[in-house]
């Protein structure tokens, strides 16, 4: 075989492979021209294959040429020294045996196969093959900001993949007939079609396929919890790990986003019909994408002085970047959308007054009143929630006073109690304010921490301590009622009940001081009252979150919709995305329905008067 | 302290209390000013109307059984700071408030077992409180579930 004829590697882009047996990937990036060589054992002399970023082929450095129709004995791993070519077929040519080397070029994988007696180049791939071969490729790691470095700025921590580390990961999807990531997802994005489009590196056309159903792609690449969704159930986590589809999303959104690439769909049809939005956060954006769409007028209503939501004034810059949730409403402002800040719907308006205005209502408030735990001293001062605490710092940008007229929070020893992504986020958040020593202070196990692992494994590189089966009973004050420290309790886990869950019991005489200059209260929201005093028809639960029909969205009041925390409780944003979807549909089918009801009213008067 | 000579005398006792709870949760039902905290307050006031059938049952049949099983106790209730009860009191507070009153009824009975000058009457009180320790642990479950969900 001539190296030099090896058609099928003509790919102008990156060529990558591993070694089957100690699983160390060989990556050349695309801007660093190290090359990659292999030991090549050629009848019992060894001579060197290059692989290079840029060529088209296998170079061959050696003094002893590959001679035509020549034989290759032997590919040589050169960290571990084992044989690469993995097993012996029939070759698909000639019928002798071949030797298989696998080969990935532009995340396209391609089974390298050399027949050892004639030298015969044949590619030919089972299905089963390509499975094997896929789940040979580790899941990619997203390159990050230096722990050390991170936690003096509030720079992003992930740096998100490269096009190549993208196109690897997309290479490892296996593209099952029937997804099972879809239906994960709870806005059901066509995950394996955006993802082959990753591999052809047709990266625009992966975007838009994204944004077909999700139009926060950015946003939810970097703060859904895919682990519990659409990589929960992907195949390829049964014996190795998921795709990362979170992070491709990302990656695409990200392009899309910095190429310029992002396309504002031209509304060319108007629908009379008008809609009101209560709350910019992540349901309410959903339902004023998707109904803008559809040709209506649409304006939302934001309660703060700068619309997003919790994604603005809950979610720290170093989680996700302000700018990107800026990007993504003003791709909203361009499709039409109009928004009205500083407008409380309930003293300010009420529902009544807006359906007066509109012909349909969603409220997307959100789930913000902060919970304590109504313990002893909790009234004391320096004891924050975590809604104050993280809307100083992220919306009034108190990390970046005096530039910005918001005092600071300051401790210097700060204990977190809750173990959410919200609790780490006020953690992570209070070391970069220069807290000396942040730990968290949570009631259950390692096991049942709620935040995703991603943020607990983050707090932990950036030095968060954890207190874990801990639960404070009492804050101790200072003479000048400032709290200076927390009277807590062992706890273990009970016996499982008959939930199947194990509740954390406290161990008696096991009480102790947790010394702090200041506390932050994260063990949850609830519903902030203040838009149903002025609403009594809108029928709620009892814990004060409104009642809906699942299969709308619709809540008691007819034509006003309702979608996210102020519906679930604390979820995820994907979750309050999904929700706004279906009250979206729903809203359009009714109005339609409404519409066509009065064009055929009209048009039976008309006939009328004739 | 009220002296109790016979079972009936503290199944009364015991009848009573539940009556005197299924009252307080009417009384608050009636008064909560919103939909959603009333049929709260009710709920509240039919399980103590079955806690109450249950005793009257006891009384009438005379059968009651001392379970060796232990109830779990998360003692969410005794490092909470006491609530005002109001017409407008949210559902937290309203568990806050039902957690303490059965504690308490858990206390008062536990307390009586001690003093009791009998065996049977002894093994009477250790029922009612094993019952009231299960109530608490019905509100504190539900506390721990949706309250403290820490996320």
């Amino acid at each position: 075989m001539v190296l030099n004829d090896v058609k099928y590697l003509k790919y102008k882009t990156y060529l990558q492979t591993y070694c089957p047996y100690c699983k160390v990937s060989f990556n050349v990036e695309k801007n660093d021209l190290k090359q990659l060589k292999l030991n090549a054992i050629y009848k019992n002399q060894e001579l060197q294959l290059t692989l290079s970023p840029y060529l088209d082929v296998f170079d061959v450095e050696s003094s002893i040429p590959l001679e035509k129709d020549s034989i290759l004995d032997d590919l040589i791993c050169p960290h571990c020294g084992k044989s690469l070519i993995s097993k012996q077929i029939s070759c698909g040519e000639c019928n002798s045996h071949v030797g298989e080397v696998i080969i990935s070029a532009a995340s396209k994988l391609i089974p390298f196969y050399i027949c050892l007696k004639h030298g015969c180049e044949w590619h030919g791939l089972s299905k089963s093959d390509e499975r094997k071969i896929k789940l040979k490729i580790p899941r990619q790691t997203m390159p990050e900001q230096d722990q050390t470095l991170r936690v003096h700025n509030y720079e992003e921590v992930p740096y998100g993949y490269t096009t190549e580390l993208a196109m690897l990961e997309a290479g490892r999807c296996l593209q099952c007939k029937n997804p099972k990531c879809v239906a994960g997802c709870p806005v059901n994005i066509d995950i394996p079609s955006f993802i082959e489009l990753i591999t052809h590196e047709t990266l625009n056309e992966a975007a838009k396929k994204i944004k077909e159903r999700n139009v926060l792609p950015s946003i939810c690449g970097r703060v859904c919890p895919q682990e519990n969704q659409c990589e929960e159930v992907c195949i390829l986590g049964i014996k190795d790990k998921p795709v990362a589809i979170g992070r491709l999303e990302r990656f695409v959104a990200d392009y899309e986003r910095k190429m310029e690439l992002v396309e504002v769909p031209v509304i060319s049809e108007t629908i009379p019909q008008k809609i009101a939005i209560i709350g910019s956060g992540p349901s309410g954006l959903t339902v004023a994408a998707d109904m803008r769409k559809h040709g209506y007028s649409v304006t939302i209503y934001e309660a703060l002085h700068e619309t997003g939501g919790v994604l603005t004034y809950g979610i720290p810059e170093f989680r996700l970047p302000k700018s990107i949730v800026q990007f993504e409403i003003n791709y909203l402002k361009e499709m039409g959308v109009r928004f009205e800040l500083n407008h409380v719907i309930g003293p300010l308006i009420t529902i009544d007054e807006l359906l007066d205005n509109y012909d349909a209502v969603f409220i997307g408030v959100g789930a913000g009143l902060p919970r304590f735990m109504n313990i002893e001293g909790e009234s004391l001062g320096n004891i924050f929630s975590s809604n104050e605490y993280l809307t100083r710092m992220n919306l009034m940008k108190a990390y970046k006073f005096p530039e910005y007229d918001t005092p600071k929070p300051r401790g210097n020893k700060i204990a977190v109690i809750g173990g959410g992504n919200v609790a780490m986020d006020c953690a992570r958040t209070a070391i970069r304010n220069g807290a000396e020593e942040v730990t968290i202070v949570y009631r259950r196990s390692r096991h049942e921490l709620p935040a995703r692992q991603e943020e607990v494994h983050h707090a932990e590189q950036e030095g968060i301590k954890f207190k874990l089966l801990t639960s404070p009973i009492k804050y101790i004050g200072t003479d000048s009622y400032a709290v200076k420290g927390m009277e807590c309790i062992q706890m273990k886990l009970g016996e499982p009940d008959d939930s199947g869950r194990r509740r954390p019991v406290p161990i008696e005489n096991s009480n102790f001081i947790i010394e702090c200059d200041m506390a932050i209260v994260a063990i949850g929201t609830g519903p902030n009252p203040i838009i149903f005093n002025s609403s009594p028809k809108l029928k709620r639960n009892k814990w004060g979150y409104i009642n809906v029909n699942p299969e709308t969205n619709e809540t008691s009041m007819e034509f006003v919709y309702a979608g996210g925390d102020i519906v679930t409780g604390s979820a995820t944003v994907i979750e309050a995305m999904g929700a706004g979807r279906i009250a979206a549909n729903a809203m359009h089918e009714k109005l339609q329905k409404k519409l066509n009801h009065a064009k055929k009213q009209k048009g039976k008067k008309k006939q009328i008067a004739k | 302290m009220k002296e109790f000579t016979s079972a009936d005398d503290i199944l009364d006792f015991a009848i009573d209390a539940e009556q005197q709870a299924v009252n307080f949760y009417t009384r608050l039902a009636k008064n909560a000013k919103t939909e959603d905290m009333r049929e709260v307050f009710q709920q509240f006031a039919k399980e103590e109307i079955r806690h109450k059938t249950r005793l009257t049952s006891i009384k009438e049949t005379r059968l009651f059984t001392l379970s060796k099983e232990k109830v779990a106790d998360l003692k969410i209730g005794d490092y909470l700071v006491t609530v005002q009860v109001t017409d407008d009191m949210s559902y937290q507070d309203a568990l806050i408030v039902a957690m303490k009153r059965e504690k308490a009824a858990y206390k008062l009975y536990n307390n009586l077992a001690a003093k009791s000058p009998t065996d049977d009457l002894r093994k009477v009180f250790l029922s009612l409180a094993q019952e009231e320790a299960k109530h608490k642990l019905r509100f504190e479950v539900e506390y721990d579930e949706h309250i403290l969900s820490e996320n």
